[in-house]
């Protein structure tokens, strides 16, 4: 008979057993329990050393790297203490960076929040040919976002624009080089509105789509009953519906913010961050001074100002992954 | 004369209904398919097409070419870039399997002291974003002499997809029956094969799921590839298409069209299959 009980309890149980049995006292990875945590860390070993090895290190190193004079160019480095910090934080780029990457992720989110609920309510309805809609929908998302991006810039194309076409065709343009004619990524304000679009586009059939998981998670049976007890439509919404699928919107804006914010192709293959810094966010400026400046210690300092602004929204999730047990 | 109003004021009901939703729908599939659609056009038209700005753009002015693509293949390192891009996606699927899935197995059925909170620190580790982490591991990928070569690649990305798909398969094992297990271990099965020939066969759709991620994710990544592959034959193809085909003030916009949809599309179509499971990963993985 095996003996699969619980942690201490069945130790002592199992290393009873044998001396019961026979004089050989066996050692404790040979009792069931012993052996079946020996099989489980030996299972969970490499994934968990992978992720400790390739990201915890990395994480810690980095810290290390921005309190440091590291270059790619000399192997030798000097402890410089918040040195890296105080000198992105004078830098009059890098204050275009944060201010240019919270505006970013407040508009985008505005945005995105918007586009989201009411396509969630329109998938939400049964109607002929959903599935279809559906899938066509969420494409954006699931077309790698280079891809996009790139569709995009020949859209914005500063003289063959198909927006540009579609605007002047609808006469609330003028013609190509009149005072009216937009240069998306040429324009200041232009180019960052131009980014965060991508940014949008590519997010929205996301946030409808969790949303819709949260709404179809909510048992039909719940809502019956309080309509039955005559909650109206805006209290079952309010009491039963929001604290239901809360959990689930946390994680998926959680998951936007954490892209939003760290991804660097859209603005990239776009703008490079011009022009000036109008476009500049902090992920783009980290890899220009850390890979093409090679200045390690700097760039990880600017990358590491992403935690500050993440930090909140990894703290929600994890209180939420929490209490979900 | 009344009975049959009733069933046609139903159904005209129903058609309004229909009209109405797919109004409010249109603007969505048009603002998410135009800019695909755009693409595809561009990809198979001729150069001076592109710019003739007199004539509608929505459909061929003149005859469509494969010109495109024979440039793609002939003048650029585009070829390159698809054997890399596969052989890339095809480590990653390899060394996230053989890690993720008997991990997410140990932390869903073995019963670990802290096996929750194993789970919940791996799949954190998803959301370190690979923008700080990028620095650190230039120095990794140096120090394992593998800088300005796919294979930095292949070291890096299962750092993502690792967490995503251990978490996946901790889900996708807690709904396996515990008495299959059980069963074939009463049997005569040792733990190990109890879990290779009980376990696995009936998971096989959660680890083929897992193996999609690992392809899909692999191909959403822009950054590590930026950062550590340089040489131009070496780069996978989301890397490749934007460094290389877009340099200086000539684009050739419709070679770089066909280069992105080439893989964009079907990646996008293999995608949208599973991504109900994606969902539910990120949102249920240790609730269900």
């Amino acid at each position: 008979m095996t003996v699969l009980g619980d942690g201490a309890g069945s130790t002592t149980r199992a290393a009873t057993q044998p001396a019961a049995r026979g004089r050989s006292t066996r050692a404790w990875w040979h009792t069931n329990t012993g052996r079946r945590l020996t099989f489980g860390y030996l299972l969970l070993a490499p994934a968990a050393l992978y992720v400790l090895l390739l990201v915890g290190i990395p994480f810690l190193f980095s810290l290390y790297l921005a309190l440091s004079d590291a270059s790619v160019g000399d192997q030798v480095s000097r402890f410089v203490g918040l040195g890296n910090f105080r000198a992105a934080w004078e830098m009059d780029t890098f204050r275009d960076a944060l201010r240019n990457s919270i505006v970013f992720l407040v508009v985008a989110a505005i945005f995105k929040s918007v586009l989201g609920t009411s396509l969630a309510f329109l998938l939400l309805q049964n109607f002929k040919g959903k599935k279809l809609v559906r899938a066509l929908v969420v494409i954006p998302f699931t077309l790698p976002i280079t891809v996009s991006v790139l569709s995009w810039k020949w859209m914005y194309d500063s003289q063959f624009s198909v927006i540009n076409w579609f605007l002047h065709k609808a006469g609330l343009i003028g013609g190509y080089g009149s005072e009216s004619w937009p240069i998306w990524l040429g324009q200041p304000h232009l180019a960052l509105l131009a980014c965060i679009g991508v940014n949008v586009w590519r997010s929205f059939p996301f946030s409808a789509i969790v949303l819709l998981a949260g709404f179809t998670s909510v048992p039909t049976e719940v809502l019956d009953a309080a309509r039955v007890d005559g909650c109206s439509f805006f209290q079952r919404f309010r009491h039963i519906v929001t604290p239901m699928i809360f959990p689930i919107l946390i994680i998926g804006f959680l998951f936007d913010t954490v892209f939003t914010l760290s991804d660097l192709s859209v603005v990239y293959v776009l703008t490079q961050g011009g022009p000036g810094s109008a476009t500049m966010i902090l992920p783009m400026l980290a890899y220009q001074i850390g890979i093409q400046a090679g200045s390690l210690g700097r760039g990880s300092a600017i990358a590491l100002m992403l935690v500050p602004l993440l930090f909140p929204a990894l703290f929600l999730m994890l209180r939420n992954l929490k209490r979900r047990d | 004369m009344t009975t049959a109003a009733v069933p046609r004021t139903h159904r005209q009901k129903e058609i309004r209904r229909h009209l109405l939703l797919y109004a409010g729908m249109t603007p969505f599939l048009f603002i998410a398919v135009f800019p695909i659609y755009w693409m595809l056009i561009t990809a198979f038209k001729q150069e001076p097409d592109l710019y003739r700005m007199g004539n509608i753009p929505f459909w061929f002015n003149l005859p469509p070419t494969l010109k495109n693509f024979e440039t793609l293949f002939y003048q650029t390192n585009y070829g390159y870039w698809i054997v890399n891009t596969l052989t890339i996606s095809a480590w990653v699927a390899l060394i996230t399997l053989v890690t993720a899935v008997p991990a997410g197995y140990a932390l869903a059925r073995l019963k670990l002291p802290g096996a929750e909170n194993i789970g919940i620190a791996i799949f954190m580790t998803y959301l370190v974003p690979g923008i700080i982490l990028f620095l650190p591991l230039s120095r990794v990928v140096a120090s394992l002499g593998l800088q300005d070569s796919w294979w930095a690649l292949v070291v890096v990305y299962p750092t993502f997809t690792i967490p995503f798909c251990t978490w996946l398969m901790m889900g996708f094992f807690k709904t396996v029956p515990m008495e299959m297990e059980e069963a074939a271990r009463v049997d005569g099965c040792g733990q190990l094969s109890a879990l290779v020939r009980v376990v696995l066969p009936v998971s096989l759709p959660g680890v083929l799921t897992s193996v999609i991620f690992a392809f899909t994710l692999s191909m959403q990544d822009f950054l590590y590839g930026l950062a550590f592959v340089a040489p131009g034959d070496q780069k996978p193809v989301p890397v490749g298409v934007p460094t290389e085909l877009i340099r200086g003030d000539v684009f050739f916009w419709g070679s770089i069209m066909a280069a992105a949809l080439l893989v964009g599309l079907p990646v996008a179509i293999l995608y949208n299959f599973f991504l109900d499971k994606f969902i539910q990963g990120i949102t249920g993985g240790v609730g269900k």
